[in-house]
């Protein structure tokens, strides 16, 4: 069973500015699969397509040409959303609230019972380490907690499918590895989890599959007999699969 | 319901956490104090100067605060990229529309029943005025608000730039009390073109006639069928605005 | 694409046009700008009217209309031989602006018909017929009207009466009232004078005329005393 489907996924930006009218490609007919119950990683460029796959599945952006299907049910369909956490790259939280206010307004939107949801909320922001930090406005909190917070709210309604957009991109050691932690705990159990990232050895670390985009196009995906005891695998493999669309060079050394 | 009223609760909690609004107050006092002074000026007739300053200058900074609040309302939180956050939980679109609004405008109404008690109170203490009238000229304040809100969130969505928003806010203000003029123009005017383009835009512009109790205070007591008539135009205009908005912000991709 | 915001939105708006026409009907209808005389204030005016302030306008008409009257504005001088030249238009301004301003017209049209020198009860009737049509809530008007008609015949005594009647009026304007203080003293009938003064000291909102009241308190009591003196029978010589 699917937790998500990609048939033939096209997203072209359109923008007008001034008149004139511009198109990008974001997908060019993408074809995907994740696994219930597998920790699957998108891996792939700046402007590969990642970002967008991950809106498409969160109804954020609407697929020019295919269907993407989430959970069963075709997208964008607000009902499956109350069954997917998100965790952004960055904490796009309100700082005018506190991390207790943040949380439990996500609660109230996740639709966790108002009865449970104050139990609820402490006990979450104790597991992410915010429980200190619980009535500090997060304009007050750090990059670090601000993420954790994030965390805290994709996580609130304990939900079938979490998606974790970069979830370690400026992280320090520590919070990496606890990131890592989060991640194998989730698939303990029975999450599906589908994060992207750029960091190849942490997507070798917990993913059971991974997909390189490139180009808005699925290059290639992989298992985890290919890259476990291969040191090298991956990085060879994304390095031969992807070219690069930000019209930026290799760095010569000759 | 519930996502409606936690959105709601957010944005007011932002809102009265705001020092823009807590500045407006603070601006609204000035002037009531303001008009203790100028009201000197008018001898005999003090204490209608007071009653026409305090209710003025109530009024302004509702408007004010309401415009400036509801054009930077939802493009801040695209900016800020916080609506990404909420959207990617089970909330439909026009569930958080409507407590972002609801939500701003509870704050302003809120500001505007301070600033009415103090200045009420005050015309109470020097001994004029005051009476039922006053609840009516507030709730015509407060349907002129909510008209001016749900204006500029539209002009807001529409125009996707605050500062034509607001541009354009100030200009449908200021036709919105000259409708009956409009009119009159229209009726003088020998051009058939003419006459059509003014009697559009009288009708189609929102008519701040309607919630005009404040300047018509002093020909006597407020007809009961005219308020009800009122209130029913503010939800009806406000609620055109608002269906508009939706439409709009439906079609948008984040 | 979902169509149903935008039939909402069509309703909506088809209600909000539908229930125009009874608001309009009911609604308190002010006079337009363009009927506003011609004064230096115009842009002053038509800039509160758009920002929906037209009872704010009309208030500092009024007090620019009391300073004209107190003959500290600048910006409206008298040409010469023709004093109070302006104040029917800064009169009939302020009414324009708000038509229930009660005091406007009476004011304007109290200086013109009875102050010294003013005399031009024709423009203080024109004044009172718009407050007539523009203002059927107030009573005193026609009142108002027939006094000046009476002081246009010479008929001082139906004048006063009907001035008599008009000072129970809340809106009755002090002005009115030192009219007819005015009218008593010039008639010798010094209790009645001293009555309305005595009855403007003792109102709150009449305190910029108190030290005028004090004075023509003072002066009638020493006139009221030589009346009394010299109607006194010369004191016999003594034997």
């Amino acid at each position: 069973m699917n937790a998500i489907r990609f048939q033939k996924v096209g997203k072209i930006y359109r923008r007008s500015h001034l008149g004139r009218l511009t198109e990008s490609v974001g997908l060019d007919g993408l074809d995907l699969d994740v696994r219930e119950g597998e920790v699957f990683g998108l891996l792939g460029l700046n402007g590969s397509g990642k970002t967008t796959a991950i809106k498409l599945i969160m109804g954020l952006h609407l697929p020019t040409t295919g269907d993407v299907e989430v959970l069963g049910r075709r997208m964008p369909d607000v009902e499956v959303l109350a069954r997917i956490g998100y965790a952004p790259e960055a904490a796009y939280l309100n700082k005018s609230l506190t991390g207790r206010e943040n949380l439990r307004l996500f609660a109230a939107l996740s639709r966790v019972p108002a009865p449970a949801r104050e139990a609820k909320v402490e006990s979450m922001m104790t597991k992410v380490g915010l429980g200190h930090a619980l009535d500090k406005r997060l304009s007050e909190y750090s990059k670090g907690m601000l993420q954790r917070a994030s965390l805290a709210q994709a996580l609130i309604h304990d939900p079938e499918l979490v998606i974790l957009d970069e979830p370690v991109t400026g992280l320090d050691p520590l919070a990496i590895k606890e990131v890592r932690a989060l991640i194998l705990w989730l698939k303990a159990r029975g999450k599906t989890v589908l994060f992207s990232s750029h960091d190849i050895s942490e997507v070798e670390k917990v993913c059971d599959r991974i997909g390189i985009l490139s180009g808005g196009r699925l290059a290639r995906t992989m298992t985890q007999d290919e890259w476990r005891g291969k040191p090298d695998a991956l990085e060879n493999a994304f390095a031969a699969a992807v070219t690069r669309t930000d019209g930026v060079g290799e760095i010569r050394l000759d | 319901m519930e996502t409606i009223k936690a959105v709601f609760s957010y944005t007011f909690r932002e809102h009265v956490r705001n020092k823009v609004w807590l500045g407006g107050a603070l601006f609204g006092l000035v002037m009531l104090a303001g008009g203790l002074v100028v009201s000197a000026l008018a001898a005999d007739e003090r204490g209608r100067v007071m009653l026409d300053l305090g209710l003025a200058a109530n009024e302004i900074i509702a408007l004010v605060s309401v415009v400036f609040l509801t054009v930077h309302l939802i493009l801040q939180e695209i900016e800020s990229r916080s609506v990404f956050l909420i959207l990617t939980h089970p909330v439909r679109r026009w569930h958080y529309l409507m407590g972002r609004f609801l939500g701003t405008l509870g704050a302003v109404g809120a500001g505007l029943a301070a600033m009415g008690l103090a200045h009420w109170a005050l015309l109470k203490l020097l001994g004029w005025g005051g009476d039922g009238w006053y609840l009516a000229a507030w709730l015509c304040s407060f349907g002129k608000v909510a008209v001016m809100g749900a204006l500029a969130l539209l002009l807001s969505l529409a125009l996707t730039s605050e500062a034509a928003a607001m541009a354009f806010s100030v200009f449908f203000w200021i036709l919105g009390h000259f409708s009956a003029e409009l009119r009159f123009v229209a009726d003088k005017s020998g051009n058939a073109l003419l006459r059509s383009a003014l009697l559009v835009f009288s009708w189609a512009a929102p008519d701040f006639a309607h919630f005009d109790y404040r300047n018509a205070w002093h020909a006597g007591a407020p007809d009961p069928r005219w308020m009800a008539a009122g209130a029913v135009y503010a939800l009806a205009y406000a609620g055109a605005c608002f269906a508009l908005s939706v439409q709009v912000f439906e079609q948008k991709e984040f | 694409m979902r169509r149903a915001p935008l039939a909402v939105a069509v309703a909506a708006f088809a209600l909000a046009l539908a229930v125009q026409p009874v608001l309009r009907e009911r609604a308190r209808a002010f006079p337009p700008l363009s009927s506003l005389p011609s004064t230096p204030y115009v842009l002053q005016d038509a800039g509160l009217v758009s920002g929906g302030l037209r009872a704010a306008a009309a208030d500092l008409a009024w007090a620019q209309l009391l300073q004209y009257s107190a003959g500290g504005l600048d910006t409206m001088t008298d040409a010469p031989g023709r004093p109070y030249d302006h104040l029917k238009d800064l009169g009939l301004r302020v009414a324009r602006l708000d038509p229930s301003f009660h005091r406007a017209y009476l004011y304007a049209a109290g200086i013109l018909a009875w102050f010294r020198n003013v005399d031009r009860p024709d423009e203080a009737v024109e004044v009172l017929r718009e407050g007539m049509r523009a203002d059927p809530g107030e009573s005193s008007y026609p009142v108002y009207i027939a006094a000046i008609a009476f002081k246009k015949k010479g008929d001082t005594d139906k004048m006063v009466a009907l001035l008599e009647s008009t000072l129970s009026d809340p809106h009755s304007p002090v002005e009115m009232k030192t009219i007819l203080a005015n009218v008593y003293k010039s008639r010798g009938e010094y209790e009645k004078a001293l009555s309305v003064w005595g009855a403007v000291l003792d109102d709150a909102g009449a305190a910029r005329e108190w030290p005028r009241a004090r004075l023509q308190l003072a002066e009638i009591k020493a006139l009221r005393k030589s009346r009394r003196a010299s109607a006194r029978p010369p004191a016999r010589p003594r034997q």
